[in-house]
This record gives structure tokens, sequence and C-alpha cells, in this order.
């Protein structure tokens, strides 16, 4: 057999809505690294769409609940989805949580044929998923082509054998997903799968490469490589037994990461990437859970790691009906489909640079070892206050390789904050303000009147029980932020300070206390 | 004889393309502000560099900011409160800075962890490494090409050069009128081996926009580069 095989896609929509407990009748968006990546169907009818800035979404629609992406919660949600197809055929592959792939051969001659199975496959996974969203079916030659059949079915459509050159023709080529590539070809007028699949195949390779190539055949309803005649690869499997057997996350992801780095490094050293890999574990009662995932392009070691985490994370806190019995006492990973590795070239100006693949590297490390809030990374917001105009995010939900080809900050931090005090900024913004005592030649408590003066000039600022002359002042800066929001209402006066000691401040009035709010140092 | 000049000519051939490590390539770009306070008029890669004085936290990131603007990635250990929009201001890139908490887990292993893939480590005030760990430190910091910057460790063992701010006055803020503008420092220096010929310089740190200004001989009184208004000259219309 040399065609693709022919294979089911069942595809969850809005998945990292759904994977939120969100109703999609609620107006909610999914963020990663301040970008929209799904939004519910009412945020979708009020104008947000993917790729839209944080911002932008919200100015679109008031009421917009933007939620920030976690990866882990999709994939430990869609864990029950996927164990109710267990007993149809035991290889269930993940393309990612929402969306996954079956091999039709077997189930199609035992269910007795295509449509059985698709019916069967919607009945189990929209009765784990009661309602919180549909499912759309598609079956067609090659996971590609049924991917795409999924997305346009409703429910269930079926390409019969043969036909899915035909069915992918009309599509736009945008569906290759693969910007930079589509881009140079609808420059060139070649708009849709079918014109580019009609290009020679040796010229599409002589002029793009092997990605071009790969392309290519996907458009032309084939493989996205040929298939690889070598003999079954010698084992590369790599696993690890933990003793005493694990029930906690925590401490199977650790083991994890482990075999990841460990398997990446066997197939780097063989010249070899992985497409699909198997993970299975093996409880402590001798259970054997196993489940594929498939990533576009090559997994990276992180990413392998990430999708163990995520596998263990869902079998150890599904449902009832799908945990196992005990505690995992083996993990074992398989790489399943492997292809030569076309080797990546590393940026010369910009691009993916090795200094942030470095710095991605142990930033990924370091959040293995002291958890995945211990490494941050700046991020602009926009604000009037110095620790409102810059906060820190997680390093984990930011795209740390290739950060430093983006530098241009765009809309958000160019917006006016009218009311920001202008450089220099502070080079001490504590996250906790502590209270200090301003107090004017009589002794008595500087205050703020309603019309926005000194009650008397500043003289002296107590600050843990010492007494500072105040050498230099300048304020009251009023502010009043967010009145029409009775929860997140702030009034503040904000003063700069200079001390005999040499060190300016930032102080500010708020609800009848001055605070230390930031310092030059 | 024609063979005695071909390995004439491959000698010096061999001789250009021969990996050379030059002290000055083993240093990283510093702001030009600062160049003339370090021996190598860089920040040599594999150093520990402390500062102190009121102001060292600008000072800091006035040394990180030159290896950071010219592509190396900054990772803060242990200093939560840095103020981010001032580090932008200096010249430091954030898109290339890691901030990391160590969680009361032990610092040194955690810059240990990080020198080698960031270039520059910045380590905030209050942060304790003890002296053997230095050692095993500074081992791999040569090693692997990292420089680290330690906030107000002016005395502490393994440091190669120390920054210290012995003079400093505001300018810009009145009484009861005006606005922060800049701070006149006077830094000088102390330290081992090459740098321990003491320097000085006179910078404002940080400066109107943030970033660090040399202050030229001029004496303090007079307006410093970038401050000064440029007016055009009156011309008589007739």
């Amino acid at each position: 057999m040399t065609g693709p095989v022919r294979t089911l896609v069942a595809w969850c929509p809005d998945w990292p809505v759904v994977a939120f407990g969100r109703g999609l009748d609620e107006p909610v968006a999914v963020v990663h690294a301040n970008r929209v990546i799904a939004a519910s169907p009412e945020a979708r009818r009020h104008g947000v769409a993917r790729g839209l800035r944080r911002r932008v979404a919200q100015s679109r629609c008031a009421e917009l609940d933007v939620v920030e992406r976690d990866e882990a919660r999709e994939a430990r949600t869609f864990e029950p989805v996927l164990a109710a197809l267990d007993d149809i055929t035991p290889r269930v592959e993940v393309t990612r949580p929402g969306t996954c792939a079956l091999v039709m051969r077997g189930p199609s001659r035992y269910f007795g044929g295509d449509e059985a199975v698709a019916d069967l496959v919607r009945e189990r996974m929209g009765e784990v998923l009661d309602g919180r969203t549909e499912v759309r079916v598609g079956i067609a030659d090659g996971p590609f082509a049924a991917g795409l059949v999924a997305r346009a079915a409703h429910p269930i459509r079926i390409v019969a054998a043969g036909e899915s050159p035909a069915f992918l023709a009309p599509m736009s080529i945008s569906v290759l997903d693969r910007p930079e590539l589509t881009d140079v070809l609808v420059r060139l007028g070649i708009r849709s799968l079918g014109s580019f699949a009609a290009l020679p195949a040796a010229d599409v390779l002589a002029r793009f490469g092997d990605e071009g190539r790969g392309a290519h055949r996907l458009a032309a309803g084939l493989d996205e490589r040929p298939p690889d005649a070598r003999l079954s690869p010698p084992d590369w499997s790599v696993s690890a037994e933990i003793d005493p057997p694990a029930d906690r996350v925590d401490r199977v992801a650790f083991v994890a990461r482990t075999l990841a780095d460990d398997l990446h490094q066997r197939l780097d050293h063989d010249g070899i990437s992985c497409v699909r890999i198997a993970i299975e574990a093996e409880t402590e009662y001798g259970e054997t859970l196993l489940r594929l995932w498939r990533h576009e392009g090559a997994l990276s070691a992180g990413a392998i790691a990430d999708r163990v985490r995520w596998q263990l994370d869902g079998w150890l806190n599904g449902s009832a009906a799908t945990r196992p019995s005990g505690g995992i006492s083996r993990v074992t990973l398989l790489p399943d489909e492997i292809v030569p590795a076309s080797g990546r070239q590393l940026g010369f100006w910009g691009g993916e640079s090795e200094v942030d693949e470095r710095a991605a590297r142990v930033a990924a490390r370091l959040q293995g070892q002291l958890g995945a809030d211990a490494v941050k990374v700046p991020e602009r917001r926009g604000g009037r206050h110095p620790d409102e105009q810059l906060v820190l995010v997680s390093a984990a939900t930011v795209e740390l390789r290739g950060r430093s080809a983006d530098l241009p900050v765009d809309g958000d931090e160019a917006a006016p904050w009218p009311g920001r005090l202008p450089a220099p900024s502070p080079s001490r913004v504590p996250a906790k303000p502590h209270a200090v005592e301003l107090t004017d030649a009589e002794g008595a408590m500087v205050t703020v009147t309603g019309r926005g003066l000194a009650s008397a000039p500043p003289v002296a600022l107590g600050i843990r029980g010492r007494s500072l002359a105040i050498v230099g002042w300048a304020g009251p800066w009023p502010v009043d932020e967010r009145w029409w929001d009775t929860d997140d209402h702030r009034r503040r006066a904000r003063f700069q300070i200079l001390t005999d000691d040499g060190q300016a401040r930032l102080i500010t009035l708020e609800q009848g206390q001055w605070w230390v709010t930031a310092l030059w140092d | 004889m024609a063979a005695a000049e071909r390995v004439r000519d491959l000698r010096l051939v061999a001789d250009q393309v021969a990996p050379l490590a030059l002290a000055r390539e083993r240093t990283m770009p510093l702001l030009p502000a600062l160049t003339s306070l370090f021996p190598e008029g860089g920040l040599r890669r594999g150093s520990i560099v402390a500062v102190g004085g009121v102001g060292a936290t600008s000072l800091a990131l006035a040394v990180a900011a030159g290896p950071s603007a010219s592509g190396s990635w900054t990772a803060v250990v242990g200093d939560p409160g840095l103020g981010l929009a001032a580090a932008a201001e200096a010249g430091v890139v954030l898109e290339r800075m890691l901030v990391v908490d160590p969680k009361g887990q032990d610092v040194a292993g955690v810059v240990a962890a990080l020198v080698g893939s960031v270039d520059v480590v910045l380590v905030g005030p209050g942060v304790r490494i003890r002296p053997a760990d230095v050692r095993r430190l500074t081992a791999r910091m040569r090693e692997r090409g990292s420089a680290l910057v330690r906030i107000g460790a002016l005395d502490e063992p393994g440091v190669d050069i120390g920054l210290r701010i012995v003079e400093s006055e505001w300018t810009g803020l009145g009484v009861g009128h005006g606005l922060l503008r800049a701070r006149r420092v006077r830094v000088e220096t102390q330290g081992r081996g090459s740098a321990a010929q003491p320097r000085g310089a006179a910078l404002l740190l940080p400066g109107p926009q943030g970033a660090p200004v040399v202050l030229g001989e001029p004496a303090l009184g007079e307006p410093a580069p970038g401050e000064s208004e440029v007016r055009p000259a009156l011309r008589v219309l007739a």
C-alpha cells in the first residue's frame, strides 16, 4: 500500500475556550503571547478574530473575558473525550488538544464501513462532551485531507477513497499553514491547492526545497513525505522506572523532561526527527496506557516534554472512569513516526538565532527545577504608574525563540498615558509599597485637598522609624483612575521627594496613607 | 624555491585564519559613557562586577545595557523590585531579559545554570553567595564567557572590578516645583588585576532620557551634553 492511509479526523471547534469550562455563548477569548488564539462564537460575533492583540480584541467587545492560554488544561480536559474512543481503536492520535485522528482500516472493517465508524465516534465523543461543543468528523485519504474535511463537515463528511485530490483542489493555498511559502505562491498567481499540485514536483523541489516539496505533496493529496523504504528502525524508545510509583504529576513531570531530552539527543545523533510519538505509561498493577501525539513539523525536546506532561496530567487527573487504578511506575517514549532531520538553519540576522535558543533552553530548565512561575519575562502593558507600564509574565506563556527578531514595540506601548511621569523612570519598584509619614513644619501629616493641592509644604519623611529632612519636592500630581468602576477605582496623589540622604522617592497618598511606591536608586 | 614560497604563503594564511582570542575580543561592548571605567574598554567575559553606593541599581542597569543592546540576553536573579521601565530607558532590551526568582533555593545553583546561556547575569541586592560557590561560579563563567553584575556586593570576595558611586546630586527638582531630571554622579573603581588602577568618571546617571550620559570637563554648574537648548540664530528679514 503506497497511497495515504485512510484517516478519520474528529474536531471539536473552539477547544481552548471549552477547556476553560466556559459556555460558547459567553464572549471569551483565549490569548497567548498577547495575541488572540481562539475566541468563542459569541466573541467572534462581535468581531474578535484570531491573531488580534489583546487590547484590540477588548476594544471590539467591551464585555470580553480574556483568559491566558493553558495548554496543559486543554490536554487534560481532552483526555476523557479521547478515552471514549478507546474501544473503537487503541491507537487514537492527538494532533493537538481538540483534534484527534484515527486510522480507518481496522475499525472500518470491524464496524462495517466508514459511515458506521464516523457515527460511532461522534456519538461517543458527544456523550462525554455533553453539549459543551459539537464534534465534526471527516474521513479522507491522509490526515491532512481528513483534517480539512472535518472542518468542512456538518457534522460528518466522508470523502470517498481516491477523491481527496479533487476535494483539496479548490481550497485556498493558505490552508497549508506555511505563511512564508504561500505568500510567494500567491504572488506567483497560485491561489488554490489544485493549481499548486499541478506544478511539476521536480521544479517545486528545485525552487522551494524540502519544505516546498512537502507542501506540494500535501496539496496533491499525498502524504507529506514519501513512504520510507528503510528497514524498521532500531529501537529508539526510552523509558524510565518510577520508584515508588507516582500518582502526582509534578513527580512524573521531572522524569518526563529527562526522558524527552534523552530521546531527543539520541534521535539527533542519528539525524532523525520525530513527528509522532507514542507515550506509554505502566501502572503499578500492570495496566498499560498509550496515546499517540502528532506535531506539525518535528517535535523538539521541549515540545516532547510538554506533551508527556500533559498526557500524564490527563491520565492522573482524569475522571474516575478513565483514571488508572494505581500510581505510574514506568513511562516509555516511542518515536512512532520518524523522518530524516532536515536540519535547521539558524538565522544570521534576526529570526531564530542561537542566543534565543540558548536562553529559551535555560528558562525551560529553571522552570522545571523551580516551578513555572519562577522564570518571568517583562511585557509592556501601559499605565500611569511604574508598576503598571511593564509587568512580569511567566516565561512559559511567551515564545522566547525569535524574540530578538520582533523587537519593535507597537500600539500598546506607544499609546499615550496622560499623567504618567516622564523619564527617567524609577529604578526600584517594590512589589509591596511600604507605609511612610509625610509631615509639615508643624509635624502634622501633609494631606492633599480636593482641589489637588498640598495642605502644607512637606518638611520631613518618616520612614521605618527614622525621620529624613526633605531637600526637594514636587507635586502633588493627582490621578483619578477607573472612576467608572466601583471595584477598581483608585484615587492617588503622587509626589517626588528628595531627602537629605540623596535618595529620590516617588511617594503616593492613597486612602489617607502615604506609601513609597518607587525609588530612584 | 617555489615550494618554499608556497610554504611561506601558507604560513601567512594560517596566521590570518588562526583562532586568536585577544583580551578585547573576550569582552562585551559597554555603553560609551562607561568605557572609561573599565580597563579593557568593555565588559570582560568571565568577570564579576560589583556596584555600590546611592544609585547602584541605575549603575548596574547601565553596565548590563551595553551587552544587551548588542544582542546578548540578560537575566535578573533575586531582584523582583527592579524597575523595568528604568531598565528599558537605560538601554537594556527587555525582549531579551529573563527575571528569575530562586524561590529561596540555592542562588548559586540558579546563577550557575544561567551562565553560559545568558551573557549577563544581574544579581540583586541582599543575595548572599558563599565564597566557595563564588569560586566555582568564576571558573564556570570563565569557561562559558558570561559576566556577573552584583548590586551592593562591593566587599564580597571574587569581585574583579567594583564601581562605587561616591557623589550623587539630583537636578531638576526644586522645593515645591520642578521634576527629577537627571542625577550627576561620580563613579570610582576599585579592583584587582588589570582593574587595580583606580579610575573615575563623572556621569549623568540616569540622564534626562534614562540612559547614562558622560559628563565631560565642564564643571557641574554648566549644562550637560544633551541638556543644552540649541536655538537657531535670529536673522534679519528685510
